[in-house]
């Protein structure tokens, strides 16, 4: 695993030593060069796991996402480059290097083999991301941003520490690979749930779950660009990553204990998806499609079957990218009319036909289009939930027209119609924000072909 | 301050010290504080004004009070033991009155009051001899009569103390209260586990020194002593900002900064007491902690503080304070985590 940490940390190096010319080309090469090594980590056992030392390992489940973590990197460097233009030396390089330092706490946490260690790392994701919201986000809400978004993960994630050294005093070890079989089994008691609620707060706080859902908006409609692409492709799937490894451990207490968390994300799914449709804010609307698509994965985790596994981790792979992509093609809007009002910016498809072409895409995956893994990971999702119960098909089938609803809306909304008049002059696109696109739907494309790499450990 | 008085006052202020960490005689470690007290009274004098004299007089009566209780916890336990030997106490009474008289020497909850007033008026170098030299003799007092403290009454005064820390630092812009506010609630984790594994103490103590060491430092830098000044560092020496706030969110506890392991090995011992609330409201009250360092840190570092055009143009003197070990400084208090096994090693 040193072998993609080592290369992640000379980024730093790399981008203080650069050229005031060269820092974007040599930064966006080099990340992109360290991303192709991750693709090793496509050969994986489908019953075991690639243990590289005492500390990190790569499963079948870890290893899409480190995937997806290491691919996102040069988007994001390539797409922070129009709004630092203006920006000093110093600071340019400041924000590469809170990027890089990012990229390397994110990938330590995926690969992580020790609970702990995952937890340090976990927690350490925060503080890079907590700058890059409140130093480089645009307006003065970002402060706001930055402290729910701070204090909302740490509140759940501190009774998850207690709950961490608890575990490691009375089973004997964190170590994730021995866990498997050393956990006993739980029984309904007192303390038993609240040890539940304590080591799975944390992850549905960030994944995250309806009730706690407040920081997300805030934090993703705040921050840059980049910031916003991580926050929405990697750190929720964190959440997620955490609660299929400490799933695992915690049965059978979580067939009792899940039910008002399941209620709570099947009813959130549905709210958050008609928030979208009432929204003026492109950023915000994206944000609530995040919580909406991440509450069905919340739900697939919970009921844990093989089936919902499966659909938990296509979907997070298919989710990251596509809400990514949306929220650099809103972030092209954003460039060009320095406002997130939709209405703002209407019929863009006469001005940037092949931005346009980006647009339909990012929406249709984003609805969940056949044969998209969007679409597998949705369609694992359902049926496991039918068969847990047979009520869910209602809501999920409703979540299912809402989302068409309000992707279609966003589409609309913004390519097609009558163009509004004072658009006339916006700067043409540029290459790298056709590359940008490029890059995000084309392994999603590509992954439509064999999705079972991004099916997780139980395929 | 002439140089001969200073110098005898910082030799009896390091001496006082020592005798109180090395005796083994009750009679010596009460000599050591009286002498402490009395040292470090002038220091706080150094510049007289009617704050300094205030905080000197709150802070000597304080702690006159807390080493008459000393001395009559002392004759107790010599009633019920008759020897003077340093080790655990022989009756609760005394053990009880010994603790709250070493409480109120640290600044623990319900004895804090001082600690913000006194931390006020007086300089900031002072004030970091305040905090950190000053703490070291009570805890190595209470370090020795660990076995026989007195469970309630210690986790009462350091749960209370770290809410009170917590909350009593909110409201706060002064940053020297912020620190005596600090210094409340770091004790209280300190206190904490002195009855589970004495060690963890002397390792939250010697991290805790480090972080407020290096705060006060950076605050001396630039004589900043309220948020406004504080935000104004962008101006005279920018990489201060970062410093500054990696320290702050190091004192708030954040992995993976240095901060975060006293809080980090003291859950770990409770847990393994099966003591599992304590714990877990203790790391959630040190969040109220974590509001006003961000709120600094914000102020500081992460935005442009509104001030006047005046203020944005300062004259860029040649620095003038001695910056005594703050690179070093700096470094360990934010990368001293991957070290944690050993700290073991070393206590």
């Amino acid at each position: 695993m040193l072998k993609f940490i080592i290369p992640t940390i000379m980024l730093m190096p790399l981008t203080w030593l650069s050229k005031s010319n060269f820092i974007w080309i040599n930064t966006t090469t080099h990340s992109l060069l360290i991303s192709f090594t991750s693709l090793l980590l496509l050969n994986q056992f489908n019953d075991n796991s690639l243990n590289y030392s005492l500390m990190f390992f790569s499963d079948p489940l870890s290893a899409p996402l480190l995937m997806l973590t290491m691919w996102l990197l040069p988007l994001m460097l390539m797409a922070s480059q129009s709004h630092l233009l203006k920006e000093p030396l110093a600071r340019k390089k400041l924000y590469i290097t809170m990027l890089v330092m990012l990229q390397v706490l994110l990938i330590m946490t995926f690969t992580a083999m020790e609970l702990i260690m995952f937890y340090i790392m976990f927690e350490a994701t925060l503080i890079p991301t907590l700058i890059i919201i409140t130093r480089w986000g645009n307006q003065t809400e970002r402060l706001n941003a930055g402290l729910y978004f701070l204090f909302y993960t740490l509140m759940g994630s501190l009774p998850l520490l207690v709950a961490l050294t608890y575990l490691q005093n009375t089973v004997g070890s964190l170590n994730f690979l021995l866990l498997q079989y050393w956990a006993q089994p739980l029984s309904t008691s007192w303390s038993n749930t609240f040890m539940w609620l304590a080591c799975m707060m944390a992850f549905l706080v960030k994944m995250p779950l309806y009730g706690l859902h407040l920081w997300l908006p805030k934090a993703h409609v705040e921050a840059p660009i980049a910031g916003s692409m991580v926050l929405a492709a990697v750190l929720l799937k964190l959440g997620g990553y955490g609660m299929l490894r400490i799933t695992s451990i915690l049965n059978p207490l979580t067939e009792h204990m899940a039910y008002p968390f399941l209620v709570l994300s099947l009813w959130g799914m549905i709210m958050t998806s008609s928030i979208c449709l009432r929204q003026t804010d492109l950023k915000s609307l994206i944000a609530y499609s995040s919580i909406s698509h991440m509450a069905l994965i919340i739900a697939a985790v919970l009921i844990q079957t093989p089936w919902s596994y499966m659909g938990a981790t296509a979907l997070m792979i298919a989710h990251g990218l596509t809400s990514s992509m949306l929220f650099c093609l809103a972030n092209s809007n954003y460039e060009r009319i320095h406002s997130r009002t939709m209405i703002l910016a209407r019929g863009l498809q006469i001005f940037f036909p092949l931005m346009a072409t980006w647009w339909l895409l990012a929406c249709l995956t984003n609805l969940a289009l056949p044969p998209t893994i969007n679409l597998i990971g949705e369609l694992l999702v359902i049926m496991s939930t039918f068969s847990w119960s047979n009520l869910t098909i209602i809501l999920m089938g409703v979540n299912i027209v809402i989302t068409a609803l309000y992707s279609l809306y966003m589409l609309i909304m913004t390519q097609r119609g009558k163009h509004t008049h004072h658009i006339n002059n916006l700067t043409p696109t540029f290459t790298r924000e056709h590359a940008l696109m490029a890059l995000h739907i084309i392994p999603l494309l590509l992954l439509s072909l064999n999705p079972k790499i991004i099916l997780g450990p139980l395929y | 301050m002439n140089p001969f008085i200073s110098i005898t006052l910082l030799t009896t202020l390091i001496l006082s010290t020592t005798i109180v960490t090395i005796s083994s005689h009750w009679l010596f470690a009460w000599i050591g504080l009286e002498m402490n007290m009395m040292a470090i009274i002038p220091i706080m004098m150094k510049k007289p004004n009617p704050r300094a004299t205030e905080a000197s007089a709150k802070y000597f009566l304080t702690q006159t009070t807390a080493s008459s209780l000393l001395m009559l916890a002392i004759i107790i336990n010599l009633m019920h033991s008759s020897q003077w030997t340093i080790m655990k106490l022989f009756d609760p009474t005394a053990s009880i009155l010994m603790t709250m008289a070493l409480a109120i020497k640290l600044g623990l909850s319900p004895f804090h009051f001082w600690v913000p007033e006194v931390t006020q008026g007086i300089p900031l170098s002072t004030g970091l001899i305040l905090l950190t030299w000053q703490k070291l003799a009570p805890i190595s007092i209470l370090y020795q009569i660990s076995p026989s403290i007195n469970l309630h009454l210690m986790i009462t005064m350091s749960f209370l103390s770290i809410l009170i820390g917590g909350w009593g630092g909110l409201n706060q812009t002064q940053l020297r209260k912020i620190m005596a506010y600090s210094s409340i609630a770091h004790m209280g984790w300190m206190t904490t586990i002195l009855l589970y594994n004495p060690t963890l103490t002397l390792l939250n103590l010697l991290i805790y020194i480090v972080m407020t060491f290096t705060m006060f430092m950076l605050l001396i830098q630039n004589s900043t002593t309220t948020t406004l000044l504080l935000s104004q560092t962008w101006n005279t020496v920018p990489i201060m900002t970062t410093f500054t706030m990696l320290t702050l969110l190091s004192m708030g506890g954040l992995p993976p900064l240095t901060g975060f392991m006293p809080k980090w090995m003291i859950i770990q011992e409770l847990t393994k007491n099966k003591t599992l609330i304590l714990p877990t409201l203790m790391a959630i009250t040190a969040l109220l902690n974590l509001y006003f360092y961000m709120r600094l840190t914000y102020s500081t570092a992460l935005t442009l503080f509104p001030s006047t055009n005046n203020m944005k143009m300062k004259w860029q003197f040649y620095p003038t304070k001695q910056m005594t070990l703050l690179p070093t400084a700096i470094v360990l208090s934010t990368m001293l985590l991957p070290l944690t096994p050993a700290f073991f090693i070393l206590l």
